[in-house]
């Protein structure tokens, strides 16, 4: 029997959200293999409305009758809720840009356990006290439907691989920071050379530890750390429920320059080296291409339905379930910080004093609300005359969008990253950043 | 029930045969109540109901881990097979330290268990919070969030291990933000308890009114404080300062799986805090991480960590305890069935000291007072990072001014050595650790006074 019209029996409007995750992969600790792993879950979310009442249930399987009961547990819940006067109804059939149906084919166990070694073979070989503190290797893979009462029924299925390596080393009594890098493809073959090598590389420069300066210097963040200061100080202010409520320190914003010319943030799924290449957000709206800032300008809100109808806009296909409560919220798909035309080496080549900044402490603490941040940096490194002579750590603090006013040069050349949300970044070199000595 | 445990341990005698040498099943039936109150608009009310099995195999030295809401005897054949292919890899073959065979039932401590109130009550409770919250003028927007939970956890090992708990636990987390004129600010809280129930929310601490009354105090604060001096300053920590400072800066060095590649490696036995520093990871009075047996079916032990200045413990799951020779002590945590346990904290606290909280204060010429933070990040060099949401001068040995939001750092093999005094109170919080999976916790402690080695980020 068809799960809309059972539930139908219930709602007025009702929502199911099926999801499968299976997942296979080798992890290493302590210079060797440790073990393998695979899961294989479903869950499925169910939404319905009655009377302008909503209710939600979340179900850990993909089973029918357990989704049909699933199906009379949020009706239950329905009747409990308040009657939200505000509720603008699911959205109506879409027109998606083509299919995203990518079939699985996974490999085996051994072939992570296989690859991993030879990866750990290789670090060993090139740097005998390298330590592997933790590294994974696998592909994960999803499925999705989304069904809505409108006539909504939309299917994905996509995958990626990833390589995550985790390596510290000891000089002496000192220990470096731990040294991390990945990568992650869609298509083809993992580049594990590329992620050993940079992190020995960074792990021979930790090996120096340098007190930094403590004033306003110029500081490059690389790809990983520019995506965590962005995601938990900035990214919150481009939310369309905020701009609602008037929380957002853009509200009112639309059309002023709010930040360095030079910068141009987008949420782009379909961009080519996007790593969430999704035709249908989670609300089954369909996705596309919002530029938030361009060239320094704010361009506009993201936006899931609920909040987008109240505001009297249209979706911009940016509604983000939560499949621990079954609630929606608003995010990014594939945030892409647009490229410069700098060489990396000529950044850096170019900096008599200043620092590279590989990741933060702390950024999860900065003030959504302000945008205030005051993060470690760690691991980062000493540039002196145009080279990187140590390593250091230091506190970085201000506001962001201080440090986006300043924005001196960004890099010809995006690297994804997978951990803080998924995009593409650039290293972008920032100027009068201030810092704070930690380690001595 | 009956059936699910039959049906677990026939699935272990599989796994044995399959080569398994040591098979693990741990099963997993939990419902969870899910309300979300977002400025007058329940955007969640609703109940998740998950099952699932993890199958964790050790064979030949290396672990085969395989997680499924479908399939049990899949997911054995699954966790066998990535055992063995594991193996053919591994080097130095992974050994578990023994335990005894533990058959027991974990029974809750609550006394009025989440699943025997109603939703409604469930409800009113969020939307008097609420209404709370936003009695203030300035605060702009409030997210209230509840969960509980009720069901079964089993663990079953063919080691003999047979243990059956009663899981139960309340969340609550709120989230405001303010808007004073041009000022803004932001301020959260968070309760967590495992042993108690419903009947938290009668304590005076938990109660709505006192949640509100100190959410309003930190978002007023925050929005008209003072900008931060950036540098070196000393600080006088309160308790969840210290707490979080316990957690970040020196719990996870003394997780065994890091401290082997961490700076405490080669300094358990040895001083490296004055001889009236102690830090546990225990058993806590309303602790967020109190339990009987870890997800190994291995007793949990108070821990040590500090005694008397010494680095005397470190936190301990099986494969562990071998590899350093010493006693499992009950760390190894699993977030649910969906991931294999690894060595995580329970509650970790410093001991109380002898002053004062004005004896503290009063040779400082100019300094902080921090007393509640927003988050905090641990590194394997001992450099740890504490965001402060709640803070105050200190000038001239008087608490002063509160300050805007700001964070501070250190390395915690040095600031250990700086640690000045230890007060004679004592109080926890409740928070959600981050290390590839979540984990409930508390951190705690008294007062501590801190003159050097701690870098304030500030504005100024």
């Amino acid at each position: 029997m068809n799960l809309i019209n059972y539930g139908e029996k219930f709602f007025d409007e009702l929502e199911i959200h099926v999801l499968r995750r299976r997942e296979i992969g080798a992890k290493a600790e302590l210079n060797q293999i440790s073990s393998s792993s695979s899961s294989d879950l479903s869950m499925a979310v169910i939404r319905g409305v009655k009377d302008s009442r909503v209710g939600i249930s979340v179900v850990d399987t993909d089973n029918e009758e357990r989704i049909k009961e699933g199906i009379e547990t949020a009706y239950k819940l329905s009747r409990i809720n308040e009657k939200d006067e505000n509720w603008p109804g699911f959205p109506e059939k879409q027109n998606y840009m083509g299919k995203s149906v990518n079939a699985y084919e996974p490999e085996d166990a051994d072939h992570y356990v296989n690859t991993l070694t030879l990866s750990l073979k290789d670090i060993s070989e090139k740097k005998r006290d390298a330590m592997v503190v933790g590294a994974e290797m696998g592909t994960v893979w999803y499925k999705s439907r989304l069904m809505n009462s409108n006539g909504i029924d939309v299917e994905q299925s996509d995958f990626l691989s990833y390589y995550v390596l985790v390596m510290m080393a000891r000089y002496g009594e000192k220990v470096t920071p731990s040294i991390f890098d990945m990568d992650v493809q869609k298509k083809g073959e993992l580049n594990t050379e590329r992620v050993v090598d940079s992190c020995l590389k960074k792990l021979e420069l930790a090996k120096d530890v340098k007190k930094a300066d403590s004033g306003e210097g110029k500081v490059i963040f690389e790809p990983f750390a520019l995506a965590e200061i962005l995601q938990f100080s900035l990214y919150p202010s481009f939310n369309g429920e905020r701009e609602v409520k008037g929380t957002s320190i853009l509200s009112g914003k639309i059309g002023e320059k709010v930040m360095s010319d030079k910068v141009t943030i987008e949420d782009d799924p379909f961009h080519e080296e996007s790593l969430s290449k999704i035709i249908a957000d989670d609300e089954g709206v369909a996705t596309r291409r919002n530029t938030i800032i361009e060239k320094g300008v704010f361009k506009g809100f993201l936006w899931d339905h609920y909040w987008a109808k109240i505001h009297g806009e249209n979706s911009t296909g940016n509604g983000v379930r939560s499949f621990r409560t079954g609630s929606m919220g608003i995010g990014p798909h594939n945030m892409v910080f647009k490229e410069g035309n700098r060489k990396l080496e000529d950044m850096i080549g170019e900096i008599d004093r200043g620092y590279l900044v590989s990741s933060f402490q702390g950024a999860h603490s900065s003030n959504p609300d302000t945008g205030s941040i005051s993060a470690v940096a760690n691991p980062a490194f000493i540039i002196e005359d145009g080279e990187i002579t140590g390593s250091t750590v230091f506190m970085v603090s201000g506001n962001i969008y201080d440090l986006l006013n300043n924005v001196e040069e960004i890099s010809d050349e995006l690297r994804p990253v997978y951990m803080m949300g998924r995009g593409l970044y650039p290293h972008v070199l920032f100027d009068k950043v201030k810092i704070a000595p930690v380690s001595r | 029930m009956v059936v699910v445990l039959m049906d677990i341990h026939e699935a272990v005698k599989y796994g044995e045969k399959l080569g398994g040498d040591y098979v693990e099943i741990r099963y997993e039936e939990i419902n969870r109540s899910n309300i979300e109150l977002k400025d007058g608009v329940f955007h969640s009310l609703a109940e998740r109901k998950s099952k699932g099995y993890a199958v964790r195999v050790l064979s030949r030295g290396a672990w085969g881990f395989a997680t499924t809401n479908k399939d049990l005897k899949r997911a054995v054949e699954d966790a066998c097979n990535l055992a063995i292919s594991s193996s053919r890899a591994v080097r130095d073959r992974i050994e578990l330290a023994e335990i005894p065979a533990n058959k027991d039932r974990v029974k809750s401590k609550m006394k009025i268990k989440p699943q025997d109130v109603d939703y409604e009550d469930k409800a009113k409770h969020v939307r008097r919070l609420e209404k709370l919250l936003k009695s203030k003028y300035y605060v702009k927007s409030s997210q209230v969030r509840y969960e509980d939970a009720h069901g079964k956890k089993i663990l079953v090992t063919n080691e003999g291990t047979e243990i059956e708990w009663d899981i139960n636990y309340i969340l609550q987390y709120i989230w405001i933000t303010g808007k004073d004129g041009n000022e803004r600010g932001a301020a959260r809280n968070m309760i967590g308890n495992v042993d108690k129930g419903w009947e938290l929310f009668e304590e005076e601490k938990f109660s709505p009114e006192h949640v509100a009354d100190e959410l309003h105090r930190k978002l007023y604060n925050q929005m008209h404080g003072i900008a931060v001096r950036r540098g070196e300053f000393p600080i006088v920590a309160g308790p969840i300062i210290v707490g979080i400072i316990a957690h970040e800066a020196l719990g996870h060095l003394a997780e065994a799986d890091l401290t082997i590649n961490s700076p405490f490696r080669d300094l358990i036995g040895k001083q490296i805090a004055p001889e009236f520093v102690s830090m546990s990871d225990r058993i806590v009075e309303g602790g967020f991480g109190n339990n009987m047996y870890d997800d190994e079916g291995t007793p949990i032990k108070d821990v040590h960590i500090i005694k008397d200045g010494i680095l005397n413990e470190i936190m301990l799951n099986r494969e562990y305890a071998k590899k350093w020779d010493m006693e499992p002590n009950g760390h190894a945590r699993a977030e649910d069935y969906s991931y294999p346990p690894i060595i995580r904290m329970r509650n970790t606290v410093f001991e109380k000291g002898d002053h004062s909280l004005e004896e503290m204060v009063e040779d400082i010429k100019f300094g902080y007072y921090l007393v509640d933070f927003r988050g905090g990040q641990a590194e394997l060099n001992s450099s740890f990072q504490v965001g402060v949401q709640e803070g105050y001068v200190i000038e001239n040995g008087e608490i002063g001014e509160p300050i805007k939001d700001t964070s501070i750092s250190g390395i915690a093999i040095e600031t250990l050595k700086n640690i000045e005094a230890v007060g004679k109170d004592f109080d926890i919080e409740y928070g959600i650790c981050g290390k590839g999976q979540s984990a409930f916790v508390s951190s705690g402690g008294p007062h501590m006074k801190i003159m050097k080695s701690i870098t304030v980020g500030g504005e100024k």
